[in-house]
């Protein structure tokens, strides 16, 4: 009841968030960006052409009426259909969110994964060699560009310059090996790149856990090393832990799927998106960008909500 | 050791702003500093790109970085050093160009965005609580919500083809985090008694906020306008892959993009020496500005 | 109490603990010796910064290496050298024979968890019981140490007792396991004035109690006067003065000891968080004078003093001694 009550105002407390990112978003992606209207029309239309084609996509209405369209769109979630291509939003994103959802989790949890196992390691080993490896190694990992490792790795892992044994770009997912074969460069693509970020992150929240009294204090009743590491510095770090997963989810899901889509054109959301950036594609441009911040308002309830499972200090309040 | 504590002051009539506290604290960040081998090696570093920036600007070198001179992908050669892209430019050139673009985004962006930061938080910080706040922190919540590569792509189309969109987009996101540490170091230093006094005695707002408040929120500043300047030369890379990057003239982004196609058909000059150029840049700028962080802040916090 | 035909528990032998710092090493603590024996409680009183701290974490092999390291010195307790134990038998020894309760009640117990939760894995730690058993057996700790409805209050988590409740549940964790030696690194400072000497009492009962010897480390001269029988006094890393605590009191040596002594508040209203100031400033551990260290504060100060440092020398009779060229009559 308590968690009901607090999840109703903490998404009605959204709402203003929410209202900011669709009307940015709609003031620059739609009123703003790409005009339609001349790559729907033949060669050299009429004046009567071009003033039908602008009312059929609305252009001719006030901006605030479009604006208020925009949300009445958003509050039944009803987008309507793709100006490119017809189809309905609906089925596009059903068609393309799970690709992308496939493709980046595995690189999401691996990288996050990794990252608190080295920095365990490294704040374990604190100020020796294998902290110094360690986060020589990450720094390392920071200064790359993402897309340096990704055309590095495919010309390692897919070129015939280096192993030549998975696909270079594309999607022909039938079965698990092929999905196993679509995502392994791309995701140790992503890892590689995460892993520096978070090593160096989480040791950081590591070692300031570890410099705490109650560490001094379960220290100084015997308490074994590998129980201090979990019950003492890992479980008491769960707060900047879990903020720094669950933020950068909805991101991850746009924009690490932006890059990645694009460079191995993969159908996925994030390919879809730029594709609907470029061309104008306002009905699925409101829908990514409505859902991205609706998306933003439900993790920050659920990341309270779980800063309440694991610190009985925090209340809903 | 916290940050910047200021003596209290008693006198009446003169305001310590903490100028002393912090020049001590300067002094003793500046020999910290200098004792860092890593720090010092990426300055030096720094500074030799900065310099190679420099002769670009005044046309010293690398003046020939458009001119279509040799044959296409020509290999590496006494002639062209590191080489010769698809229409036969000089990849050296082109590289040694570059430096100057991302020293031009580098510094636009980190300066722009630390500004902006430092003026918002210092404004929401000093009116938290207030619907001052309220609007800053709004304008923060949206500007994180909106995905970074979307939110360029939107800006750079909303202003088609205006050669800054890329610097305004980047602007407009990257004073978030400046500003929330601003924010934060504000509301910490309102209280302290040196600013109670100034109010006291009824020293106006805005010379409190800029000259009793701000200078004393100039550690954050510096490191964070370190970590912008990082992270706007690589994502510059990838806006350049997307087509959103730089629009005049050559980066190593523009480069690496060009690359993608080469390098399949077995041509890794591009690739390789933009990428090389890139990551000692900001590798070199990650050890600075991590040796700045030890030196200012022993205990480093694990904000970002 | 210092009877020359026992064997002490705990032996300490020129230990000296390093720090390496930005600015060069760090002596916190430089060549003390001291024994405390069975039964006994020994007081250490110093200024802020003199190595008290330090002294009782390196006992327990729990200062932090890097960047600390222990230079020299012995640590004997119970017949064996504590500094040549493997960090495995250390483990053992922490928290059953040797317990150490902390100046920080707010901060000491882990947040996460329950104080049952914490007082049952020490328990468990260093006695073969079910959780059960551990769980009845802290019931009754914390029965002992004063708090009411222990059956309800261990399911509790820290944040949802007041300072002296989480000292008392630091005592009963402390004490659970029968400690030989209790190490209180001054263990009622952070509390308010009542609730300081309810826990004071509290302590000293329980040591009686339980047949501990206890090293009590302490700002508060009061304290020391009603609870030790024996006192070190140090500075800047050194051990100065060690008396019983009459001798101490009534027949100070060293000028710093009756300095403090002077600087005692006739009437005991306000609880002292620091020792009241001696005119002067405590020179710096990393330019340390060559003399006596006390010289630059001290009036009877001398050229003798400032050329050699001074050392301890104990009256084999008295037990007691003074590192002074020019002691007190
Ligand atoms: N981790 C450490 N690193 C460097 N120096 C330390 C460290 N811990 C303690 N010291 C030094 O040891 C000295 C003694 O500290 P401490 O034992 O805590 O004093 P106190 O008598 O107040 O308990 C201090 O002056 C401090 O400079
Ligand atoms: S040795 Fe000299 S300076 Fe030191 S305390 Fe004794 S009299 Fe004072
Ligand atoms: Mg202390």
């Amino acid at each position: 009841m308590e968690v009901l009550q607090y999840a109703i105002r903490k998404l009605l407390g959204g709402i203003p968030l929410v209202l900011g990112v669709t009307f940015i978003s709609f003031l620059l992606m739609v009123y703003f960006g790409p005009d339609k209207t001349y790559e729907l029309l033949g060669k050299n239309p009429t004046q009567e052409q071009i003033d039908e084609i602008r009312h059929e996509l609305g252009y001719d209405k006030p901006f605030m009426v479009r604006y208020g369209e925009y949300l009445k769109q958003m509050a039944t979630l009803d987008f309507g259909a793709s100006d490119s291509t017809g189809e309905p939003v609906s089925k596009v994103l059903a068609r393309t969110v799970p690709i992308s959802l496939a493709l980046i989790t595995p690189g999401f949890i691996l990288g996050n994964v990794l990252g608190i196992l080295l920095a365990l390691i490294a704040a374990y080993h604190r100020s020796g060699p294998i902290d110094k490896y360690i986060m020589g190694f990450s720094v390392v990992g920071m200064s790359i560009s993402f897309l340096i490792v990704v055309i590095a790795f495919q010309i390692i892992f897919s070129s015939s310059y280096g192993l030549n044994a998975f696909p270079v770009r594309g999607w022909n997912v039938h079965s698990f090996s092929d999905y196993l074969r679509y995502i392994t460069v791309p995701t140790l693509a992503t890892i590689f790149v995460a892993l520096g970020y978070n090593t160096r992150f989480y040791r950081a929240v590591l070692v300031e856990e570890m410099t705490r009294d109650h560490v001094r204090t379960a220290k100084a009743f015997g308490t074994r090393p590998g129980k201090l590491l979990y019950k003492n510095i890992l479980k008491n770090s769960m707060i900047p832990i879990i903020t720094r997963i669950m933020f950068s989810i909805p991101l991850v899901v746009v924009s690490g799927s932006l890059i990645i889509e694009s460079y191995f054109g993969i159908p996925g959301i994030g390919k879809v998106t730029y594709d609907a950036i470029t061309t104008g594609d306002q009905p699925i441009l409101k829908a990514v960008v409505g859902l991205t911040a609706v998306l933003f308002v439900i993790t920050l309830l659920i990341t309270d909500i779980l800063y309440r499972v694991v610190d009985p200090r925090v209340s809903l309040k | 050791m916290s940050s910047v504590a200021p003596e209290p002051v008693v006198d009446e009539t003169v305001v310590d702003d903490g100028s002393a506290h912090r020049e001590s604290i300067w002094a003793k960040t500046v020999y910290k500093l200098r004792r860092d081998r890593l720090g010092m090696v990426g300055l030096s570093v720094v500074l030799l790109y900065f310099i190679v920036a420099i002769g670009v600007w005044l046309g010293i070198w690398a003046t020939e970085w458009g001119d279509v001179e040799g044959p296409k992908w020509a290999p590496m050669s006494a002639e062209y050093w590191f080489g010769t892209n698809i229409i036969g430019q000089d990849v050296f050139a082109r590289a040694i160009y570059s430096t100057k673009t991302a020293f031009e985004v580098g510094l636009v962006v980190a300066v722009l965005s630390t500004i902006i930061g430092a003026l918002l938080g210092a404004l929401a910080g000093f009116f938290s609580g207030t619907w001052i706040d309220e609007i800053i922190l709004w304008l923060k919540g949206v500007l994180d919500s909106i995905p970074f590569y979307l939110f360029v792509a939107a800006v750079a189309f909303a202003l088609s083809g205006n050669p800054y969109a890329m610097h305004i987009a980047m602007v407009s996101t990257f004073w978030t985090t400046t500003g929330r540490l601003v924010r934060g170091e504000v509301i910490k230093l309102k209280n302290f008694e040196f600013v109670e006094a100034a109010r006291a005695i009824g020293v106006p707002q805005v010379v409190i906020i800029f000259r009793h408040i701000l200078p004393n929120t100039f550690h954050i500043l510096l490191v964070q306008a370190t970590i912008v300047f990082v992270a706007a030369i690589k994502s510059e890379v990838i806006l350049s892959f997307l087509g959103l990057g730089v629009q005049d003239g050559v980066s190593w982004g523009l480069m690496i993009a060009e690359s993608t196609q080469e390098v399949l058909a077995g041509f890794f000059n591009n690739f390789v020496w933009a990428s090389v150029f890139l990551f000692g840049l900001v590798m070199a700028f990650n050890m600075f500005s991590d040796a700045l962080q030890d030196a200012l802040d022993p205990r480093k916090v694990a904000s970002e | 109490m210092s009877s020359e035909n026992k064997t002490p528990l705990l032996s300490v032998r020129n230990l000296v603990v390093e720090f390496s710092t930005r600015y060069g090493p760090v002596r916190a603590v430089d060549d003390i010796s001291f024994d405390v024996y069975p039964n006994e409680t020994v007081g250490i009183v110093g200024e802020s910064g003199c190595g008290k701290t330090v002294t009782g974490l390196t006992l327990l092999q729990l200062i932090p290496m890097p960047p600390g390291r222990i230079v020299q010195g012995s640590i004997n307790f119970d017949g064996r050298d504590l500094t040549k134990l493997s960090e495995k038998e250390m483990q053992e020894m922490r928290g059953s024979d040797i317990s150490m309760i902390f100046q920080e009640p707010m901060t000491a117990l882990n947040p996460v968890f329950s104080v049952g939760n914490q007082m049952i894995d020490v328990l468990r730690r260093h006695k073969n019981l079910t959780r059960r058993q551990a769980r009845e057996l802290a019931i009754n700790m914390l029965d002992t140490v004063g708090i009411p409805a222990p059956r309800k209050r261990i399911d509790e988590y820290p944040h949802q007792m007041s300072g002296g409740m989480r000292q008392r549940v630091m005592i009963a964790m402390a004490l659970s396991c029968g400690p030989k030696l209790l190490i209180a690194d001054e263990p009622t400072t952070a509390l308010d004035v009542t609730t300081q000497a309810q826990v004071m009492e509290q302590i000293v009962k329980l040591q009686d109690e339980f047949h501990m010897s206890m090293i009590l480390v302490t700002h508060d001269l009061g304290v020391v006067a009603e609870s030790c029988d024996r006192a070190i006094v140090m500075y800047c890393g050194n051990i100065i003065e060690t008396a019983a605590i009459d001798d101490l009191f009534h027949k100070p040596q060293h000028p710093y000891t009756r300095g403090l002594l002077d600087s005692i508040p006739r009437i005991r209203e306000e609880r002292i968080t620091e020792l009241p100031i001696i005119r002067g400033m405590v020179p710096d551990l990393l330019h340390l004078p060559d003399g006596c260290r006390f010289a630059d504060r001290c009036p009877r100060a001398t050229d003798e003093c400032r050329q050699d440092k001074p050392v301890v020398n104990i009256d084999p009779v008295t037990g007691n001694g003074v590192a002074c060229y020019h002691p007190m009559g």
